[in-house]
């Protein structure tokens, strides 16, 4: 009885572990992975480590976390410190209130941090630019920048901030612990307040420090939600970039970077364990070696030179200066490095460039290049709405550029600097987007498109019907966006994309609604789209073009069709926002973007269509160079739809507010 | 020994919130002398000592040292070192480097050091303890250190802090003599803080009783103890049965109603005085004898003497007496003329001195019981 107890016991912590570890370790074991899926086991290679190397976002995006992490660290432990001290003086009266004040940040959601953050420094800024314009006015001896911006500083700042608490926190107990008198008894020997607490306090409260420190600093590289709204665009850590590059699919990059995140984190605190254990280990002994030696001991052997310790003092002091210098003009050299070159800011989405490019770029032009990445047009466009977002080129799409030309968030476009702009093809130029094109030039597109897996769909699909069909049902993905999702309803309908007539709309959502509760729709996905697919554990799905592709590599059987019905078509063009710091930089970097060069290059890597006309006519030969076969057509068709299919696709419109609204009612209420 | 005033207090008031720790305190200390701050606990003892090793500043009043004024002057500039309750040693040291601080924080060459270390390490009968870690000593071997750690600083003056509360009592009385014998060997000052009379008596060139943030009476041990100045410090100090006396002449004090020879004078005539009795002060005599008579309610053996204690008209009194006389027994008492000590009236009169609680104190007696005729007929006498 009592064996069986103990036998669920164990099973039950089994579990406990199973659910704790599996994901982990499912992910180590994926970061391995020869292929791209996160389904499908392709053979073992360290491929992933080495393109993680060889990511210049990546690793941009690493020695940011560190350096930011390092410094929050230093700093935030040095105040914490101090402030413990301090809250330890006070009165029992004081220090209890204040205690709990200075714990509310621990608990606070990390998103009230962040957002609070961004508005103080949004504030700052504000009032800075104020008084700055008003101090160039009535000199002119110095120039101060009017315009401050979301940065290094800030997210330094920021993390200093929220780490500071975590250090309190641990050194309180060790403070409340030491003897009170141990203080007085340091002065009370000759020392003053700061030798007292070198000498002694800081050896007491020691263990206190380290632990604080170390949780600053994985609070610190762990951080995203405060670091997102307080990095503004050119700084980027590593968990904003990861975040930035599931945009598209869970790349197995991130898999390695995590697996490496993982195992530093798991070497630091055995090390720390094991440092623990052996010093424990050696108290214990030579605790022993005295309590036994101590009758029988001889008189005292004569101590070693006590000179060696003022000598080793001097080190010390030597060592700490030395590295307090080199700390500074690390710090300085980084600001400097940051300032001095020409930059420009640019905003696309994960996975969305051959990052060869921005290399070649910034070797061609000496022009530093910040690359950041969105997640989605909607929140690019909060992020560019509160103010975060100091960026000088975006890459949306379609409807929402028209969106922000309404809005008069772009500035137009200086096509004398951008000679490019001429290889771009006559169908990709004045569309409804930007009618006069004053504002865009063209980055990549593609189409919307059924995906479905031969083995399991026994006839060649070739209409929207498909995704309301009783034959498939538990068997289809639905796109999870409303735009999408209710265009491929208005569609298979015959109503346009753009409507506006509420009964259309109406329509469309009764047919969804049908399918939905007919049982059709296994569930709405976005990027899980490629686990499913690759995997085959749906059979049809609704997704972009150029993804099609990316899932082919790993499942030979499935089959992409743009329905007779008509599809939609979409743009993402690079825009430059108005009040752009690097207008210049900002339209070397347009025009480089659509060379030939560069465009054969994306359009390899990406596997979307490109608007230069003279890209896509050498890409077969292109391919053929680089990888010794020729180009599939049918592949090519994939990427660079043909004009006749091209004409039956509509792309999206910016919507009028109400329609807007109607969608996301009607959204909400489908469910699923 | 020379009487130079080393340390003045002169008016201190120390308030914390609103409640007064000292009140107007004024006090001296001679160099070379060996004084202790006696007084129950919260009397503002530890309190005049932190002044001293500058660790409070008072809210009025100047503190002088060496005629020099030293209210702004921090601890680590005044020469004076202390030895923390509960020694305050630190952990991460070794006894060597404990008792080294001072002299590394003043930067003494590392031969002085070694020398010097050595030297106080012998003093306290350290020797051989130099690298043991503060952990592994015993309670006594740690007291030794926290003194040989002020002690090589060679202040003029070294403060104690109760600094044996919180050792058995056999090593207390080893540690008293001891701390005497360094005092004298050193030839410095000593300001001493307990709350224990004996350890008080022992020790001390002067003792100062401190009650309620003031100072009771300033004297010699005898003085203290043969002449205390109120009800508190007969009290405080040793066993005392303390009477209401009203003073008829000089050398003449009426107690329950009936006159007693005594060595005290200076009062006016008829002033209502109280009288103090030390319980070893009183003779037994058969009843029929003696001054006064009484009812025996309670002995207690204690070795040297027995307890007695014996209810006069009410009012119980404590004898120590090598007499055994058995409860419910009546017995006379007389009283030598230097055995009745006369006080002024003060604040704390009629506040100690009886009996009465006595057996609650000493509850293992347990067969107290009821007293018969608590209340004697005869007390009209």
């Amino acid at each position: 009885m009592k064996g069986k107890r103990k036998g669920a016991g164990r099973l039950l912590m089994a579990l406990v572990f199973l659910f704790l570890y599996a994901p982990i370790l499912l992910l180590i074991v994926f970061s391995f992975n020869s292929g791209n899926s996160s389904v499908v086991w392709r053979g073992f290679s360290l491929d992933w480590y080495v393109k993680l190397f060889q990511d210049r976002l990546i690793m941009e995006s690493v020695y940011t976390t560190l350096l930011v992490s390092i410094l929050a660290t230093i700093i935030s432990t040095v105040a914490g410190t101090f402030a413990a001290i301090g809250l330890f003086g006070l009165k029992r009266r004081w220090r209890s209130p204040l205690m709990t004040v200075s714990n509310i940040p621990t608990v606070n959601a990390d998103i009230v941090t962040g957002v609070s953050m961004c508005l103080l420094f949004a504030a700052i800024f504000q009032s800075w630019g104020v008084f700055a314009r008003w101090f160039n006015g009535v000199q002119s001896v110095v120039e101060l920048p009017t315009r401050l911006t979301l940065g290094f500083t800030t997210l330094l700042l920021s993390h200093i901030a929220f780490d500071i608490p975590y250090v309190i926190l641990n050194v309180s107990p060790k403070l409340r612990q030491m003897d009170k008198n141990l203080i007085d008894a340091a002065q009370d020997l000759g020392c003053t307040w700061f030798q007292a607490f070198w000498k002694v306090i800081l050896p007491e409260i020691k263990p206190g420090v380290v632990s604080g420190a170390l949780i600053a600093f994985t609070m610190s590289v762990d951080d995203f939600v405060i670091s997102y709204f307080t990095a503004g665009s050119a700084t980027s850590t590593l968990a904003m970039t990861i975040y930035g590059m599931t945009k598209k699919r869970v790349s197995p990059e991130i898999n390695a970077v995590s697996t490496l995140l993982f195992v530093t984190v798991l070497v630091l605190l055995i090390l720390s364990n094991v440092l623990e254990a052996r010093q424990e280990k050696l108290a214990r002994r030579r605790e022993d070696a005295l309590k036994s030696g101590a009758e029988h001991r001889p008189a005292p052997r004569p101590r070693p030179a006590p000179p060696a310790v003022t000598r080793k003092a001097w080190f010390r002091r030597a060592v700490a200066l030395v590295s307090a210098g080199a700390l500074c003009v690390v710090i300085a050299a980084l600001a400097a490095a940051t300032n001095a070159q020409p930059v420009v800011n640019v905003c696309s989405w994960g996975e969305y460039i051959d990052e060869e490019l921005i290399t070649q770029f910034e070797e061609e032009t000496g022009i530093r290049v910040n690359y950041q990445t969105a997640e989605s047009n909607e929140t690019l466009y909060s992020l560019l709405k509160s103010g975060g977002g100091d960026y000088d080129v975006i890459v949306p799409s379609d409807y929402m550029i028209s969106q922000l030309i309404e809005e008069d968030m772009l500035a137009p476009l200086d096509y004398s600097k951008i000679p490019n702009f001429a290889l771009i093809d006559d169908q990709f130029k004045n569309l409804p987007y930007d009618p006069d094109n004053l504002y865009t030039v063209p980055y990549a597109w593609g189409t919307l498109g059924i995906i479905y897996n031969a083995s399991m769909v026994d006839e060649d699909i070739t209409s929207w019907s498909a995704m309301f069909d009783d034959k498939y049902a538990g068997q289809v993905m639905l796109i999870n966006n409303s735009r999408d999702a209710l265009g491929i309803a208005l569609m298979y309908l015959g109503y346009s994309v753009n409507t506006t007539d509420e009964q259309e709309l109406q329509e469309a959502y009764d047919l969804l609604r049908d399918a939905s509760d007919r049982g059709v729709y296994q569930g709405k996905v976005m990027d899980e789209v490629f686990q499913v697919m690759e995997g085959g554990n749906a059979a049809i799905a609704t997704y972009y073009a150029g993804d099609y592709l990316t899932m082919l590599e790993n499942n030979e059987d499935l089959r992409f069709v743009i329905p007779e019905e008509g599809s939609n078509w979409f743009v993402d063009a690079m825009c430059l926002l108005k009040g752009a710091r690097h207008p210049e930089e900002a339209h070397a970097w347009i025009n480089f973007m659509a060379s030939t060069d560069a465009c054969l290059a994306n359009l390899d890597y990406i596997w979307y269509g490109t608007a230069n006309r003279e890209a896509i006519e050498a890409y077969p030969a292109y391919y053929e160079e680089l990888y010794g076969e020729e180009l599939d057509q049918e592949t090519f068709d994939i990427i660079q739809t043909p004009p006749e299919v091209l004409e039956r696709c509509e792309m999206y419109l910016v919507l009028p507010k109400e329609t807007r609204d109607l969608y996301k009612r009607l959204w909400i209420s489908l469910g699923v | 020994m020379s009487k130079k005033e080393l340390i003045r207090l002169s008016d201190c008031v120390v308030k914390f919130d609103d409640e007064i720790i000292l009140d107007h305190l004024n006090l001296y200390i001679n160099d070379k002398e060996f004084l202790t701050l006696l007084g129950p606990s919260g009397c503002g003892k530890t309190t005049t000592l932190r002044i001293i090793g500058g660790f409070l500043t008072p809210n009025s009043g100047d503190v002088f040292f060496d005629g020099g004024r030293i209210n702004d002057v921090p601890p680590h500039k005044r020469q004076v070192n202390t030895v923390f309750q509960k020694y305050a040693l630190f952990p991460h040291l070794n006894v060597f480097e404990n008792v080294a601080f001072g002299l590394r924080i003043a930067k003494v060459s590392g031969d002085e050091v070694r020398r010097r270390v050595t030297e106080m390490l012998e003093l306290v009968n350290l020797k051989g303890f130099e690298k043991r870690p503060i952990s592994s000593l015993s309670g006594g071997q740690q007291q030794r250190v926290a003194i040989a750690r002020a002690l090589v600083n060679r202040p003029k003056v070294l403060l104690l802090d109760e600094p044996l509360g919180a050792l058995d009592m056999r090593l207390r009385k080893d540690m008293q003599s001891e701390l005497k014998r360094i005092q004298q060997e050193m030839g410095i000052t000593f300001v001493y803080v307990t709350h224990d009379q004996e350890e008080a008596l022992a020790m001390s060139d002067t003792v100062v009783v401190m009650d309620g943030g003031r100072i009771q009476q300033i004297g010699t041990p005898e003085d203290i103890y043969n002449e205390p100045k109120n009800a508190f410090v007969a009290d405080f100090i040793g066993e005392s049965n303390i009477l209401d006396g009203v003073m008829r002449a000089d050398g003449v004090v009426e107690i329950f109603n009936r006159r007693f020879q005594c060595l005290d004078g200076g009062f006016a005539p008829d002033e209502p005085v109280d009288v103090v009795i030390r319980p070893e002060d009183v003779d037994i005599v058969s009843e029929d004898q003696g001054q006064l008579k009484g009812t025996v309610t309670q002995v207690t053996f204690k070795g040297v003497h027995y307890d007695t204690i014996v209810d006069f008209y009410g009012f119980k009194w404590l004898i120590q007496t090598t007499d055994y006389c058995p409860v419910d027994s009546r017995i006379g008492i007389k009283i030598d003329p230097d055995g009745i000590h006369v006080m002024k009236k003060s604040a704390y009169s009629g506040m100690f001195g009886d009996y009465s609680s006595y057996s609650e104190e000493y509850d293992e007696i347990g067969d107290a019981g009821v007293e018969p005729g608590g209340e004697d007929s005869g007390d009209e006498e």
